[in-house]
């Protein structure tokens, strides 16, 4: 994909990634000639599916900073003992806090990805209706931010009904 | 005003040297690699896995040095069938050491990363219900991985263990252009080699080199103590199947039930029974294999001497 600055007929450049919100990224281009900028919106989706190639937007390199970086970021569920390495879920969680691509840490980054969540409260996570889930989860986690909480129990998700409403 | 082809670069991301970057790291992991053989077939459950895991030993057995890629994501089964399942896998500068089973045989499969029997593979997404748009995309970027980040070292043969289904084949086409050869199974059913018969044909339009041949699987079932022999299935002319399509026919192997039970034990069953007549049919199928591939002495260990 290129964007032409059509009353310069100049190619446009990337100018800068911004932080994604609830999976849609914001990325900014501009005119070198005449300094208009537009901004490129991606839905969830369209994230995704660049995610996927694991590519990066704006870095200009894909070179892997440890091996397998993005397979361990992309299972969802994965076994902790996988590697020799470190202490178990080491790799896995370094390799999802680095991300897969441009959206992966930003994404984790936007999507509370400094929370850890208990096996239980992901069971109950997952009983939330799919198209629901994504909402379910940044509010719950923005509870938990907001009360200090690092690791979501069920307790919490008790606590965060409770205030919240859900 | 400026067309698409007028212009120069995508404005900063470089997207195009990214994916030139991957696929050269790629080559020069692969560059150890002699020799590259995709197992595949058109239709699910003919025992391509287990014709894979004991082509893998059979060779090894002769000295060469081989590696499997389980190229199934969804439905990994070569680590159980090698007997490396719930190994941990050693990290080194080199990357990640694929997990060492029986003969030395090298395997990566996704089961290793899995962490219980009944867990499925899900990927990490903001919603699942629109995976089938981005799934096998993100799926090809894992087997990249698989071939360009596992240490595999030097390899004199690399068998990829490719999930059912005439599309797969191209996405591995699209990865490993170099590939040396395809070997496909069916099974004696009609249904099977009219859904081979597909394979085939991808695989012969696809791939740079010839498919090396079809192999029946499950040709008979062999009853291990009296070694009669008599029908599984309503027999198909596999061998005519292979014959009009111009490719070699590489062998029949009939059904053992200790072929499953070596593979649910983790141990194949060439190990076990090579001197038995599947064993023998198996090995007869990897002599015509590394003939097929012009393999040399020095690749084949014992098998020239």
């Amino acid at each position: 994909m290129k964007f032409l600055c059509v009353p310069c007929d100049k190619p446009m450049k990337l100018l800068e990634v911004k932080a994604p919100d609830q999976g849609a990224l914001t990325i900014v281009f501009h005119c070198s000639e005449c300094a208009h900028r537009i901004a490129l919106l991606t839905n969830p989706l369209e994230t995704q599916l660049v995610k996927a190639l694991d590519v990066k937007i704006g870095t200009g390199s894909s070179a892997p900073t440890e091996p397998l970086r993005f397979t361990r970021s992309s299972l969802a569920r994965q076994r902790e003992e996988t590697f020799l390495t470190g202490e178990p879920g080491e790799a896995v969680e370094a390799a999802k806090e680095e991300g897969s691509c441009p959206f992966t840490a930003l994404v984790g980054e936007a999507e509370g990805g400094e929370h850890v969540w208990t096996e239980a409260a992901e069971q109950r996570l997952q009983r939330i209706p799919i198209f629901a889930r994504p909402w379910a989860k940044k509010a719950i986690e923005d509870f938990a931010t907001e009360n200090g909480y690092r690791t979501i129990t069920e307790t919490v998700i008790d606590e965060a009904r409770e205030k919240i409403g859900m | 005003m400026k067309k698409y082809k007028d212009i120069v670069g995508d404005g900063g991301s470089n997207i195009i040297d990214q994916v030139v970057e991957q696929m050269a790291r790629l080559k020069v992991r692969m560059a150890k690699v002699k020799t590259k053989v995709a197992v595949m077939s058109g239709k699910g459950g003919v025992g391509k896995s287990a014709i894979t895991a004991n082509l893998a030993a059979a060779f090894a057995m002769r000295g060469s040095v081989v590696g499997i890629l389980d190229a199934d994501l969804n439905g990994p089964t070569i680590a159980m069938m090698i007997g490396v399942r719930g190994k941990r896998l050693r990290i080194s500068e080199e990357g990640v050491h694929p997990a060492l089973g029986p003969l030395g045989i090298k395997v990566m499969s996704m089961d290793l990363f899995l962490p219980r029997d009944e867990t499925p593979v899900i990927w990490d997404a903001p919603a699942q219900q629109d995976s089938f748009v981005w799934r096998a995309t993100l799926e090809v970027s894992v087997l990249r991985e698989f071939l360009s980040d596992v240490a595999w070292g030097e390899l004199d043969l690399l068998l990829i263990d490719l999930p059912p289904g005439a599309d797969r084949v191209s996405n591995m086409a699209g990865l490993l252009p170099a590939i040396d050869g395809s070997i496909l199974v069916t099974i004696p059913s009609e249904v099977s080699q009219l859904v081979v018969k597909k394979s085939i044909a991808v695989a012969k339009e696809t791939l740079k080199a010839p498919p090396l041949g079809l192999v029946e699987n499950m040709a008979a079932y062999l009853c291990p103590r009296c070694g009669a022999e008599g029908e599984l299935f309503h027999p198909g002319d596999s061998e005519g199947t292979a014959t009009s399509l111009g490719i070699p026919f590489l062998g029949r192997v009939p059904f053992d039930p200790r072929i499953s039970i070596s593979s649910d034990q983790g141990v194949p069953f060439q190990m076990r029974h090579g001197d038995s007549p599947v064993g023998r049919a198996i090995l007869q199928i990897a002599d015509a294999t590394a003939t097929s591939l012009g393999m040399k002495p020095s690749d084949l260990g014992r098998i020239e001497t």
